[in-house]
């Protein structure tokens, strides 16, 4: 509930300025790349992860813009044995984010650099395949991102970004540990401008 | 136009947003190391017995650390001997307690129970006495014996020779155990079936026969002897004698027979009483036909009903002597027992089992924290076999029969008397025969003895697999970000005569265990995912025949791991709502 009102602040607080300035430019941009773990951990059992994302870069007059959007990693692993167990349990993590972030955008002819900096919303569960062994979270966390574009026709253009996060959940199965579900994320594929 | 453009963008962020829905660790001191100390350490003229309080804050691990002399626990205090370092140690660790006496290197303590009207009254008058608990007190002289000083009719045990810190357990109350019931053997009922009236009933009159047994009388070693010669004759293993010495210069014997165990010889059950008697004729006329005649006799019948039946679990008859000089007859034996390692699964005490104040007569089962189980056990027995009602006492403070000292040695024991406080008028007087006992209760508290011992030993049925042998268990840990799971996984030795096996769990030792395999296993190994939020688990396992019939379940293997686990911090769930354990320290391995 805490990350509900959240984020339902946050979304309120992007429409509150996106209806008071006056918007430039609309794009939306869609991204597939690999997530890259901090936590040594999630690395052990899940290795990096396949991400997906999309966001919406609203950009108002001047340098200044505003993106939010919908983001998704998912992997599969094994859990770790501890004391030399030999059975095999799969275990499978999702996470589903949202970031909102305030971002600056350069301009050099068709490429657009945007730095931006913000919060990350994240749902997440981690499920044993083969027990019943189920967990669920919520958090919020600091983001930092970088995009990039470069325009290949009107409206479309090549894109990529990275961004990071720490995720500190205060949560963990292992003693006196608190999982860290952040890390570096790179994501590539095409931005098209709305308006 | 552009302006109005970015409604479309906040829509978006709205619809993005909503669909999100979004342990005091101490350097614990070895128990044997505690158990080294003596009296004879403070005899420089510092040593004082002291009460400790059992109070919430009280830490068993730093009297470990202090290495206290504890020789006596009671339902809320331990009486202990300490000099003046102990003292200031103890002070300086928050320990309460309260001195009780400051020369305690040249006394002999007895603990009395005082809940008789007027007890702590003729007990000062006796000699010095601290009221340590409402009905307990502990009682000493100046001078001479303090067992001799003490008032006739009050119940005495003498100081335990060693510490008892090592099985100090300061759990709370256990919890309630689930529904019991015995297993409803047909060859349990059958042996049940074979305890006789009139056997019990001659047996009785046999020990009142020797006028007394007061222990250190001729007499009572006639009446030993002869407990030894009926053992004899029934062909039990090791039939003997334990000869101990008491209260500085007497000796008496303890007599010991057993039906060897075939399964698991090593394991033994024990059922005992003391045959030993008093009054205030002691010397010349204490029949004891209740005290303890009675408990006596049903030994002797649970011999004889048991001795033909071939047993998984070997079983000890014991009758001791010197109990009513304060338990010394059974405190020699366990003290030894524990100093040579045997493992002694359970103890049924029985001591006055014949006098019924009122019919229907219930029996007093009484136990302390570590031995709940045998006493829901024996409920179970005597509801089914014995058809004889029982009343549970979690009374740590009861120390005054020979359950007693197995307590102070680890061992689970349980006492079974007819009345707690005690109703018989005839209590240890020079009236205690026969004729004022009620045959028919002691008939039944000895059936339902039987059947609980018969239960817990496990006769060996013909045409049945053999019992499982060997079982043992590792606990494997495997994590993930946020779950652990612990895995048992069980082995056991094949049975050449099985085609499958059981597998059966509890989570209450020894009992209420449920089988968990949903399909036979039919290899000697099998791995338990689901022991999950249980803080302790036991695991046993039957051999099927190929015409499907069942063995006897085998010794379990338990895990005790309640510190091993620490509660998730988060909204972690096993199925629907219950938290899942993580483990915090390094796992144990390697079962009995």
């Amino acid at each position: 509930m805490k990350a509900g009102r959240l984020a339902a602040g946050l979304a309120l607080f992007v429409v509150g300025l996106a209806a008071a300035a006056p918007a430039q430019e609309l794009s939306v941009s869609f991204g597939a790349g690999g997530f890259f773990p901090s936590e040594g951990a999630y690395r052990e059992i899940y290795g990096s992860s396949l991400s997906f994302a999309g966001d919406l870069w609203l950009k108002l007059k001047g340098p200044i813009g505003f993106a939010a959007g919908f983001g998704r990693t998912a992997d599969k692993g094994v859990a770790e044995p501890m004391d030399g167990g030999t059975e095999t349990y799969a275990v499978e993590f999702r996470r589903t984010s949202i970031p909102l972030v305030v971002f600056y955008q350069f301009e050099a002819g068709p490429v657009a650099i945007r730095l931006g900096a913000g919060a990350g919303i994240h749902s997440y569960r981690e499920t044993w395949q083969t027990v019943d062994l189920d967990f669920r979270g919520h958090k919020t966390s600091p983001r930092i991102v970088l995009a990039v574009s470069a325009a290949v026709l009107k409206r479309v253009s090549l894109f990529c970004s990275g961004s990071f996060e720490s995720i500190r959940t205060g949560e963990s199965s292992f003693p006196d540990a608190s999982i860290n579900l952040g890390g570096f994320q790179m994501l590539g594929g095409l931005s098209f401008r709305v308006f | 136009m552009r302006h109005s453009g970015s409604v479309l963008p906040v829509i978006l962020v709205c619809g993005l947003v909503i669909a999100a829905g979004l342990p005091v660790a101490s350097s614990e001191t070895s128990g044997s190391a505690a158990t080294t100390r003596s009296v004879a350490r403070g005899r420089d003229g510092s040593l004082a017995l002291i009460r400790i309080a059992k109070t919430p804050a009280l830490r068993v691990q730093v009297l470990t650390r202090l290495q206290i002399d504890v020789r006596q626990e009671l339902t809320t205090c331990l009486l202990a001997y300490a000099d003046r370092n102990d003292i200031d140690l103890l002070r300086r660790n928050g320990v309460r307690f309260t001195v009780l006496d400051r020369d305690a290197a040249r006394r002999e303590f007895l603990v009395v129970g005082i809940a008789a009207p007027g007890a702590l009254a003729s007990l000062r008058a006796a000699g010095h006495a601290a009221a340590v608990e409402p009905s307990t007190a502990v009682f000493w002289t100046e001078e001479g014996s303090a067992l001799e000083a003490v008032p006739a009719g009050l119940p005495r045990k003498a100081f335990p020779s060693r510490s008892v810190l090592p099985y100090v357990r300061m759990r709370p109350e256990p919890a309630p155990a689930p529904s019991v019931s015995v297993a409803q053997d047909p060859l349990v009922e059958t042996i049940v079936s074979l305890v006789s009236s009139s056997n019990l009933a001659a047996d009785v009159q046999m020990l009142q026969d020797f006028q007394t047994r007061y222990a250190s009388t001729t007499n009572c070693e006639a009446a030993g002897e002869a407990l030894f010669a009926a053992f004899s004759a029934l062909g039990l293993d090791n039939v003997r004698f334990e000869q101990f010495t008491f209260s500085g210069s007497y000796t008496s014997r303890n007599v010991v027979a057993e039906k060897r165990g075939e399964t698991y010889p090593g394991d033994v059950f024990i059922v005992c009483s003391h045959y030993d008697s008093t009054s205030p004729s002691r010397l010349t006329l204490a029949p004891g036909a209740d005290d303890n005649a009675s408990g006596t006799a049903a030994v002797l019948e649970a011999a004889r009903v048991l001795a033909p039946y071939p047993l998984d679990y070997t079983v000890r008859f014991i009758a001791f002597s010197a109990e009513e000089w304060g338990l010394w007859g059974s405190r020699a034996y366990a003290s030894l027992a524990r100093l040579g390692g045997q493992p002694i699964l359970g103890v049924i005490n029985l001591d006055m089992i014949g006098y019924a104040d009122a019919m229907p007569e219930d029996l007093q089962i009484i136990v302390n924290g570590n031995s709940t189980w045998l006493a829901d056990l024996f409920l179970a027995a005597g509801a089914h076999y014995g058809v004889v009602g029982a009343t549970k006492t979690v009374d740590q403070s009861f120390v005054y029969s020979d359950h007693s000292p197995f307590w102070d040695n680890g061992y689970p024991a349980l006492l079974a008397i007819e009345d707690n406080p005690l109703t018989n008028p005839y209590y240890h007087r020079t009236t205690d025969t026969l004729d004022t006992l009620n045959i028919d209760f002691l008939t039944s508290a000895t059936r339902a003895s039987v059947g609980l011992l018969a239960e817990l030993a496990q006769p060996i049925k013909a045409g049945y697999p053999r019992t499982p042998v060997g079982l043992y268990a590792d606990l494997f840990v495997y994590r993930s970000l946020f779950n652990s799971l612990h895995t048992v996984r069980l082995h056991w030795t094949a049975q050449a005569d099985a085609t499958s096996y059981n597998i059966y769990r509890t989570n209450t030792p020894h009992l209420g265990y449920v089988k968990i395999n949903p399909t036979p296993v039919t290899g000697t190994a099998f791995s338990d995912t689901n022991a999950g939020s249980d803080p302790t688990f036991s695991y046993a396992v039957t051999a099927v025949g190929p015409a499907g019939l069942e063995s006897n379940r085998s010794r379990d293997a338990e895990w005790m791991t309640a510190r091993l686990f620490r509660p998730a911090t988060g909204p972690t769930s096993i199925g629907a709502s219950s938290s899942v354990p993580s483990f915090g320290f390094p796992v144990l391995r390697g079962i009995r």
